[in-house]
Formats: C-alpha cells, sequence, structure tokens
C-alpha cells in the first residue's frame, strides 16, 4: 500500500531489539513542532494516549467457584451492593453504578471492583430458592480477588474521544453526572482529556479495532468492539474492552460517588497508536486547539440540551471561557495528571519491551447512527394536566377582594399578570393570610416575583420534579412570551398519576 | 485572612466591627455570625496585607474582642485525591487551583468555608477541620 510508514510486524521487531522510537502524544506534538509532521512521523513508531475519567458503563464479571453444598444464587451483593445474577449458578456481574443498599450514593459497584483490586475482603451474600442440583438457599462469606477463579473487566463503553462540556443557566446549583454547576453560568465542567484522547488520536479508527492491546486499569487489556452509543462520525467513538482484573492496579481504577447522581468508575485507559501512515499521524498531531466540544446547557432537563457554546479544549484547558461577556472559570472532570502519567507508563512499558503492539482482527466501524429511544405509548404533558380557565389578578387589585374570589372559587394560587396578560407574579392563599396579618393592601407588597412556571408541551415529569423541587403546589403554564395560559397544581397532577397507575 | 472574633458580654451592643471598618479603612466581608446572651462570634474575612492585618487584629483586641486566626478549615488527602479537578470550578473565591502539571492544590488563606468542594468530590478526599 502506497504512503505506509511502517507495519505492526516491524514496530514489534524494533520493540524486541529496544529500538522502537516512542513518545507520548504531547511528547509528539512537541516534535511535529520542531521538526515538522512529516519528520515526525518518520522518526516515531508509536504514539502513547492515556484518559482518566469516571466512566459508568463499567463493570467485573467475577466466577466466585462452588460452596458444599452447592447454590445456584439468585440475588447476590457484594459489601450490600447489588451484583447482576442472570448468568450461570455462582458467575455475577459487579456493575459501577450499582448502589449499595446500605450506604446508597456513597458506595457502590465502582468501589467494589477498586476494593478487590487492592485485595481487601469483601463480604458475599447470596440466597436461592433450592433446587435438586443446587440444594443450597443462603450463603454469606468473604471474599478477595484471589480466591475468585475469573475477575474480568468488562467495559461496554470507555473513552469516549471526546465529551461535552457542561454549565447551568438556571437560578440553582444543579448536581449531575458532570459534577457540580453553579447557578447563572457559574462555571463549566468538561469531561476527556483532549490531545492525549487514546480514541482522537487516532480519530478515523485507523489502527484501533477489535484485538487492540491496550493499557487497562494499570494492568494489560483489550478492545473488544466498538462502545454502546459509538457514534464515530461526530466524534463520539467509544471502545469495549475487557482485563484481567487481577493485573490491574487500584489506582488506575477508583470507586466515585458523584453526589446527588450516583456511583461510578474511574477508569484509566491508555491506547498505542503506531504511526503506520501520514493520516494516522495527522490525527496523532492533533492539538487541545485541534479538538472542539460544545457547552451544553444541563439546565435544561431534556435529551437535547442547548449548546450554549462551542469551544476547544484549549479553551477549556485555560480554565476560563467567556459566556455573555463574562469570564466563566472551568475545570476538567478527568484526571489530566493520571491521564499524562498512563501515557507514559504505556510509553515506558513499550520501551521496556514488556507491551508489543497486536493487529487488530476486525477495524471499528466509522459510522453508527445514534438513535433516541423512541416512546410510543403516549404519555402525559402538562396541556393534559392543567386548568385552562386560570383565574388571574392585576398586582394593583385590592387583597380582600382577590381573597373573597379566591375563597368563592376554592382555588388556592393566582397569577398575577400585567396588562398585557404576561406572568408578573404569583400569589397563593398563605400568602393572603399573612397580608391580613401584617395589614397590606395591594397584591404588589405581597406578591412572589421569582414565579417558578412550566410550558405546556413539557412532560409531567419534569413538572413533579420541579414542584419537588421547590416544594410548591402550583404551578402557572405559560407561552414563550411568557402570558399566562394555564395553571397545574399538585391536586390536577396526582389525579392523572391515579389515573395512569389504574 | 479569616478570623474569628470573640465578643464578650456586654461588648455585642459596640459596633467595633463597623468602627474596624471606618477607622482603618479595611474591607471585612462577615461569613458567618451568632450572637447570644453570653457572648457573639462572628467569623469574617479580611482583605488587607500582613501590616494592615496586624493593625486590625490590634484594633479589634484594643477594644476587648478575642481574635483567633483561622488558616485551616479543610484538608485534601492527597491518598485519595486523583487531582480530577471536579472541585475546581465550583469553589467560589478560587481557593482550589489546578497547577501547570494539572495537580489539585489548596490555598487555605483564600477559602471561606462554603463546603461545596467537599460533595463536589467524587472521591470524598476533601475533609472538613472542625
Amino acid at each position: 500500500m502506497s504512503g505506509t510508514l511502517r507495519t505492526i510486524e516491524g514496530v514489534n521487531a524494533k520493540i524486541k531489539k529496544g529500538d522502537a522510537v516512542v513518545a507520548t502524544a504531547e511528547e509528539f506534538i512537541q516534535i511535529v513542532d520542531n521538526s515538522g509532521l512529516k519528520v515526525a512521523a518518520k522518526e516515531v513508531d508509536v504514539v502513547t494516549t492515556g484518559t482518566f475519567g469516571t466512566m459508568c458503563s463499567s463493570g467485573a464479571f467475577l466466577n466466585f467457584g462452588h460452596s458444599e453444598p452447592p447454590i445456584k444464587m439468585w440475588h447476590c451483593w457484594l459489601n450490600d451492593v447489588p451484583a447482576y445474577r442472570g448468568l450461570a449458578a455462582v458467575d455475577a456481574y459487579i456493575g459501577a453504578t450499582a448502589m449499595s443498599e446500605t450506604q446508597g450514593f456513597e458506595y457502590g459497584g465502582g468501589h467494589v471492583i477498586e476494593d478487590l483490586v487492592s485485595g481487601k475482603e469483601i463480604q458475599l451474600r447470596a440466597d436461592a430458592y433450592g433446587t435438586d442440583c443446587y440444594p443450597r438457599k443462603f450463603i454469606e462469606t468473604t471474599i478477595v480477588l484471589d480466591d475468585l477463579n475469573q475477575a474480568v473487566l468488562l467495559n461496554p463503553r470507555n473513552a469516549y474521544s471526546r465529551y461535552n462540556a457542561a454549565t447551568n443557566s438556571t437560578d440553582e446549583t444543579l448536581y449531575t453526572y458532570m459534577g457540580t454547576l453553579l447557578p447563572r453560568y457559574g462555571n463549566i465542567t468538561y469531561a476527556g482529556v483532549g490531545q492525549l484522547s487514546p480514541l482522537y488520536k487516532d480519530i478515523n479508527f485507523e489502527t484501533i479495532g477489535i484485538g487492540t492491546r491496550i493499557f487497562l486499569g494499570g494492568g494489560v487489556g483489550y478492545v473488544i468492539g466498538e462502545g454502546t452509543q459509538h457514534n464515530p462520525q461526530n466524534g463520539l467513538g467509544t471502545i469495549m474492552v475487557r482485563g484481567d482484573l487481577k493485573q490491574m492496579k487500584s489506582q488506575y481504577l477508583k470507586g466515585a460517588s458523584i453526589y446527588r447522581y450516583g456511583t461510578s468508575l474511574y477508569v484509566g485507559v491508555g491506547i498505542p497508536i503506531p504511526i503506520v501512515n501520514a493520516k494516522v499521524a495527522a490525527t496523532a498531531a492533533l492539538r487541545d486547539k485541534d479538538i472542539a466540544t460544545n457547552v451544553l446547557d444541563y439546565g435544561v432537563p431534556s435529551r437535547d440540551r442547548p449548546v450554549v457554546k462551542k469551544v476547544s479544549y484549549a479553551e477549556l484547558k485555560s480554565g476560563k471561557v467567556t459566556i455573555n461577556e463574562k469570564s466563566v472559570p472551568t475545570s476538567p472532570l478527568s484526571s489530566l495528571r493520571v491521564a499524562t502519567e498512563i501515557a507514559k507508563t504505556l510509553k515506558k512499558w513499550i520501551q521496556e519491551a514488556s507491551f508489543f503492539l497486536s493487529q487488530r482482527v476486525e477495524p471499528l466501524p466509522t459510522y453508527r447512527e445514534a438513535k433516541p429511544l423512541k416512546v410510543r405509548k403516549v404519555e402525559p404533558r402538562v396541556r393534559d394536566v392543567m386548568t385552562r380557565k386560570v383565574i388571574t389578578a392585576k398586582p394593583e387589585d385590592d387583597i380582600k377582594r382577590v381573597a373573597t374570589v379566591l375563597l368563592q372559587r376554592g382555588i388556592n394560587h393566582l397569577p398575577i399578570v400585567d396588562a398585557k396578560g404576561k406572568l408578573v407574579g404569583i400569589v397563593t392563599s398563605w400568602d393572603l393570610a399573612k397580608a391580613l396579618a401584617f395589614k397590606k393592601r395591594t397584591l404588589r407588597e405581597i406578591m412572589t416575583q421569582k414565579v417558578v412556571t412550566v410550558q405546556e408541551d413539557e412532560a409531567i415529569d419534569v413538572l413533579a420534579q420541579k414542584m419537588a423541587r421547590h416544594n410548591i403546589s402550583g404551578v402557572p403554564v405559560i407561552d414563550v412570551e411568557n402570558r399566562v395560559v394555564g395553571i397545574v397544581t399538585a391536586e390536577d397532577l396526582s389525579k392523572k398519576l391515579v389515573r395512569r397507575v389504574k | 485572612m479569616r478570623l474569628k472574633l470573640i465578643y464578650p458580654h456586654g461588648e455585642v451592643q459596640r459596633p467595633v466591627l463597623a468602627e474596624a471598618v471606618l477607622e482603618l479603612g479595611v474591607l471585612i466581608n462577615i461569613l458567618e455570625a451568632a450572637v447570644n446572651a453570653d457572648k457573639g462570634e462572628l467569623i469574617v474575612s479580611v482583605e488587607a496585607d500582613k501590616e494592615k492585618l496586624a493593625k486590625v487584629i490590634h484594633f479589634f483586641q484594643e477594644k476587648g474582642v478575642t481574635v483567633e486566626k483561622l488558616t485551616r478549615i479543610l484538608e485534601i488527602d492527597r491518598n485519595k485525591c486523583v487531582d480530577c479537578g471536579a472541585c475546581v470550578s465550583p469553589c467560589p473565591v478560587g481557593a482550589v487551583k489546578i497547577t501547570p502539571d494539572w495537580s489539585v492544590e489548596f490555598d487555605e488563606e483564600r477559602c471561606v468555608g462554603c463546603k461545596i468542594c467537599v460533595n463536589a468530590c467524587p472521591v470524598r478526599a476533601i475533609k472538613l477541620i472542625t
């Protein structure tokens, strides 16, 4: 093939002799800066990469071996974290996001994996219904990693080539899988490591494929396929990986507790990119400034979060990004320090000839549709539960008159609108009681001006979440121009929910 | 620098803090305040250089207010921290920073003890010192 710079066999022969030229992704960029891409591509055999971030689609297959008498485990817990048991008698899968039934968000499957790797004792508990071949109905014991026949880390989706950055337009602090997001664009968090990213350095999947040998959790692992939600045509490639947990190190597999979100696992992944041709050399040389991503508004609880800004990883890593003329602090969620360490470690392994490159047996797809989940059953929206004939009042209205209206109509919430019907506040029966006690006269003096609102086409689950979060029982429904088109109360919602259950 | 100001019984009614602001022309930000029948306790942040800070402390002491320097509020357990940075941008005062080699560094002088970083830390490496 024309343009071929080197083959995997050729690189491995050089590794064996101790002659291979290996550079980390950042060193490779330096070489390109100094000598140009052509020279760098000729000189460097392998570019090493690394990433270390929370990867929720991670977990481990464990085989416990058989007890005497044997058990076909039905439910199984490791340190009170439920493991998946839809497999043979004593096989289980412990997923990173499974949470402890006693410690909740503080301890999960990710922590169990970290503890196993660090050699800690894990409490194993399982129940069973008992069969002729597996009579035991309950077991409680402790295990350590060495006791297990197999402990295989098998992660369905790791190492996104890049990821979104997150910010929050709302008036409240949000706690998301992208971390703590301060109100009113108070900060930006970002995942992914930019120019160190294993998949971004071979963004066209010229070398990475099924069978690619990689650094995984401090040990050796393999790419076993495309990752779930692999979407390479949009620069959102992912890989599925597996590796022997018994070889791994806890410094590269860390349990995570993401506040008010759940548990996860930091996974260390490093991929060697052989510079087989000029195209790979060019992608391996991509810099933070060449890698673009979107800052999304996580204040919008929707699948399609609006893009607030397009940025490069160079901007994100600078620590500040401007949004609406305001300088907003940024910070990573992936450890760039550990990612760099992984790229350096993999380089060392190759230089010491303790790690050889593998020939892939299949390439990964370079196109995959990212399909949303269709909800085929019609689900109620706000418009289906709201009251359209909404009684409103004006800010200058007299309190006594308004109190009479509320009593007559038996309602508790009164949206306050201006002359054009636009929402300016809300008054509840409780506010009216206070007004009488403190001798206020007009609604303007007592109304709440910061009103929690919904729009007609929002899902009722979003409405319910809003009501619970703000501890309120009535929400005005507004259109895009802030005009009141209805009102929805906790009572409306509960009636609808009862019908839904029926 | 953060200071804890302990006002003895009888002194709580005097506007000592306002006097300090006016006389010394120093910016004092009240972070926490608790006043009861026995005494008053304020936690304040004072923006001043060493010399000015010494004057501020002296001023309060002269008025019978006990001053304690608060230098330690939080501690990052370096054995647990993975230097991810999840605590950095949520910090409202820039007290946690990322160094050029991508390690997380904590600046005690700037910390106001809001504790947002404690929850933001996915490996629970940040502990309050009480």
